[in-house]
């Protein structure tokens, strides 16, 4: 259950910003008419259902489905011989659409099957014969880059969208650095030096609407029109166009109702091969991915195995830190989104200190697993993990508070970061968010009881940088019209829009309409994800209220007679200045507009990211049955650093939501995986939050004041997550003594260590 | 194929399915009714939940055939004369939605909870609803609006 803490926030003037709007699309969606991809039922629409590989590695050797295509109800059956030899992917292009000449996990797909029938064209699927080489496979990372280990991708170097960084060692495809001063001083001048090496799983953004895509050609036209459950429409269309040999203008994208993101939706999955079945088949095709493949062959979050090594002085000041990340890619780097085909999250891997001296290496590696994409905070969520843990390690054995030693080196205004904030970062409050978590949780006079103990945790992330396209117009009746390709994924991002236009105009957010348009509506732009949305697309539809504004000036000055300067926008009325009895109402102007269009479009762009950082600190209570080594989670003090709050339900849901997800992440959830197959293939075996697992969550704000989204907002969508995991591993460590570097925390695990430390006698 | 003859949201329907159909495909494919979502298929995600004789169940695992003479009630059956009802009103304003997926179901289990128990205490909510994943709110705005309509909240 959520409880307000102290809320340290300025009580606001504004008329909608900062209010608890409900959600724009929220009737539809407690009506069950909001319409996701697989219920948009077009008449005469097949499916589509493939057959997976059952091998880590293996050669295809023959692939035989000529018995399946007279099966009764089997309308078209696809191997990779009948489709164009194409390798797709978001940024690197390294994924056949289905396996050629060789399999590369448990799950790539082999062949698909179209039918009328869901069922026949999946047992049609399942009789298609293989004949598989089975060969060796690697699946450790730290395996996968010695020399010796199985090459996965011989032809790397010939890849479209290989990042410049690519390094030379084996199966490395992306290799991302960053360095300030000198590390290897850094350490000489340190008193006392700490390496450890930590380990994170894979774990599935479990959003509840699997993986769905519908595709029809039209006919007449040849286009190419799509659904699907997917954030990126822009990227989704260039990648399809480069995949199925199509020219980009002829595919649209429609944008729909997604059910729940997380970072895992932007990838094309199944829509290729809808276009193909489509194809020869003359009919609309849906591919719905169960539940079982989403956890084999979705994009999950990257295991990790991340090594740490900081060098301090006995007074705890952080001389030094190294961190070298090896991300658990799987077979393909396709489902990544950015360009350095990398975790965005390691570029703060030396967390939130000043630090003299730092070197950081990233490298994304090929291992025979499930290829890992995006799930919010990504990158960081582990890196945080291992760094937070490693600061209590090194606060123990300095004999410094935990909360103290992360106050004395906290990053202050002006601190440059490794490959971020060059000039600096601007009104930080890493600091209050501490000394805040430490007054909400009474850090100072907690009574310890047996087996309960507190650990905290600290991590700082911004908004993220693209851009976004808004069209806005007056109609006749008054109504205000946004027009975007941003799809909301649940966060409440339209109805923050809504809110914005509301407030410049002044006009109630009723009269706000917005409207989500296919990518026929504009050239390009980033899509959702990164944090980004509020902030770019925020921007975006700010400027189209000023244009639209100087707009309404101008036809009001027209029509009132008087100079436009004279003229102000307000109260959602054209009021001549001075004279507020000379005024016109937003219906008059559209109204003698006579049917000419009031529309005004504009785009907005980030290249860089703002200096504003959003410091997040957690303070977790545990209690460990130290028969069972159970973990129960009693209590999660959240502080967070915000500027202007511009809907609170929606805010507060943010950091539920991020928190629930990390508690999951600490405790409960991992993609098992046994030899490259994932053994926790259903929802029971893996184990997400469910509602009695909801603790005593307590919700702290600090107030700073400047903030790069519009209305001075900061981010709030992906902070709330990554310091959760740590947190808690630092409470065990407080209530019973074990360090558990490799998570999840489970009951196993903890028991295992409590009995070793028992058998060492410590 | 059967014909079969279903109650769903207080009409009768005749619908042609195979014998070994199950409900859930049965209202979005045959019925045209989407709002009861696919999740898991397995039962344990609750985004099919519905209403059988005024009892929660996970439509993906009931055969379609089992639900003659039994009457059902959807999410399109919440609600009077395109008003929304207290529990949605409630789940509009605190938040207990994001994405919308699992929405349908979280209501109708929240449905068969609150006539069962008009007045659930905290532990009696997690009973009635731990047959229903969420993945974006974290629960706690679901709590929120499922006390806030026993309580008698408009």
């Amino acid at each position: 259950m959520h409880t307000a803490g102290n809320k340290k926030v300025k009580p606001q003037s504004f008329s909608s910003i900062g209010k608890p709007a409900p959600k724009i699309e929220g009737r539809q969606k407690v009506c069950g008419t909001a319409l996701y991809t697989a219920d948009n039922l077009i008449p005469g629409t097949i499916w589509g259902k493939v057959l997976r590989s059952p091998y880590a590695h293996a050669r295809i050797v023959r692939v035989d489905a000529a018995r399946v295509k007279s099966r009764p109800g089997v309308m078209a059956v696809i191997t990779a011989a009948d489709i164009p030899d194409v390798l797709t992917g978001r940024r690197l292009r390294d994924m056949p659409m289905l396996a050629r000449d060789r399999a590369r996990f448990i799950g790539e797909k082999v062949a698909v099957v179209a039918a009328e029938d869901r069922n026949i064209a999946e047992e049609a699927a399942q009789l298609i014969e293989v004949e598989y080489e089975p060969l060796p496979a690697v699946f450790d990372p730290l395996v996968a880059v010695s020399e010796g280990a199985p090459e996965l991708h011989e032809k790397l170097k010939d890849y479209q969208g290989l990042p410049k960084l690519a390094s030379s060692i084996n199966n490395v495809y992306s290799h991302d650095e960053w360095r300030i001063g000198d590390v290897e001083r850094g350490f000489r001048e340190s008193e006392q030096i700490f390496e450890d090496t930590f380990t994170t799983q894979h774990v599935h953004q479990s959003y509840l609407e699997p993986h769905s895509s519908v595709l029809s050609i039209d006919k007449n036209s040849g286009s190419v029109h799509v659904w699907a459950s997917n954030k990126a429409p822009y990227q989704t269309k260039q990648s399809l166009a480069h995949a199925i040999g199509v020219p980009a203008e002829k595919i649209v994208i429609h944008v729909s109702a997604i059910g729940g993101d997380f970072g895992g939706k932007g990838a094309l999955m199944d829509l290729p091969l809808c276009y193909f079945l489509a194809q020869r088949t003359g009919r609309p095709v849906r591919m719905i991915m169960t539940y079982t493949e989403e956890l084999m062959a979705g994009n999950p979050r990257h295991a990790a195995v991340i090594v740490v090594k900081t060098g301090v002085k006995k007074d705890g000041t952080i001389m030094a830190r190294q961190v070298r990340a090896f991300w658990n890619g799987g077979a393909y780097g396709a489902m990544k989104p950015i360009p350095s085909v990398n975790l965005p999250g390691a570029v703060k891997a030396a967390g939130s200190y000043r630090i003299p001296n730092v070197k950081i290496d990233s490298y994304a590696v090929y291992t025979n697993s499930v290829p890992c994409g995006h799930f919010r905070s990504p990158g960081m969520v582990q890196l945080v993990f291992a760094g937070e843990s490693q600061m209590d390690m090194i606060a123990k054995s300095l004999q410094i508070d935990p909360l103290e030693i992360r106050i004395r080196n906290a990053l202050q205004d002006g601190d440059p970061t490794p490959g971020e904030n060059k000039h600096g970062l601007i009104d930080v409050k890493c600091r209050e968010v501490l000394e805040s978590a430490g007054e909400v949780s009474r850090w100072k006079t907690f009574k310890k009881a047996p087996h309960v103990g507190r650990g905290v945790a600290l991590s700082y992330r911004n908004v993220g940088i693209g851009d976004a396209n808004a069209r806005l117009s007056l109609g006749p009746d008054g109504i205000v019209s946004l027009l975007i390709t941003y799809a909301d994924t649940g966060t409440g991002a339209h109805t923050i829009l809504c809110q914005m236009i509301a407030e410049v105009l002044g006009i109630p957010f009723s009269r706000v309409k917005l409207t989500v348009g296919t990518t026929d509506s504009f050239r390009s732009e980033s899509g959702t994800g990164a944090s980004r949305v509020t902030f770019v697309l925020g921007q975006a539809v700010l400027m189209a209220v000023d244009q639209l504004k100087l707009l309404l000036r101008d036809r009001a000055a027209k029509m009132l007679g008087v100079s436009a300067d004279g003229i102000a926008i307000k109260n959602g009325k054209a009021v001549v200045a001075g004279r507020s009895a000379r005024s016109l109402s937003l219906a008059q102007i559209a109204a003698a507009a006579e049917g000419e269009r009031l529309e005004v479009e504009s785009y907005y762009e980030a290249t860089e990211t703002p200096p504003e950082g959003v410091f997040t600190a957690c303070v977790a209570e545990v209690y460990v049955d130290t028969e069972t080594g159970q973990v129960h989670l009693r209590k999660l003090n959240t502080v967070h650093d915000v500027a202007t709050i511009l809907n609170p339900v929606g805010h507060q849901g943010q950091i539920d939501s991020g928190i629930m997800q990390g508690v999951g992440y600490a405790l409960t959830e991992e993609m098992v995986m046994a030899e490259g197959q994932v053994t926790t293939l259903s929802l029971g075996d893996y184990k997400i939050p469910n509602i009695k697992d909801i603790s005593a969550l307590q919700t702290t704000l600090v107030r700073s004041d400047v903030g790069a989204a519009p209305f001075q907002s900061k981010e709030i969508g992906e902070s709330a997550i990554s310091q959760v995991a740590p947190a808690i591993a630092n409470a065990v460590y407080d209530a019973v003594g074990v360090r558990i570097k490799d998570l999840p925390i489970t009951a196993e695990k903890v028991f295992r260590a409590l009995q070793d430390r028992g058998a060492r006698g410590s | 194929m059967a014909k079969l003859k279903l109650q769903v949201n207080g009409e009768e329907i005749d619908v042609e399915a195979k014998e070994t159909a199950l409900l859930l495909d049965v209202l979005r494919e045959g019925l045209g009714l989407t709002g009861t979502k696919r999740g898991c298929e397995t039962s344990h995600c609750g985004a099919c939940t519905v209403l059988l004789d005024g009892m929660a169940v996970h439509s993906c695992v009931v055969l379609a055939a089992r639900c003659e003479g039994k009457e059902l009630t959807t999410v399109e059956g919440l609600g009077e004369a395109g008003e929304l009802n207290a529990l949605q009103r409630q789940f509009l304003k605190h938040g207990a939605l994001q994405c919308g997926y699992c929405t349908p179901g979280m209501l109708m289990a929240a449905t068969a909870l609150l006539r069962r128990t008009p007045r659930p205490s905290l532990d009696e909510i997690k009973r009635g609803l731990d047959g229903n994943l969420c993945r974006c709110t974290g629960y706690t705005g679901i709590f929120d609006a499922i006390q806030a309509c026993a309580l008698g909240d408009k």
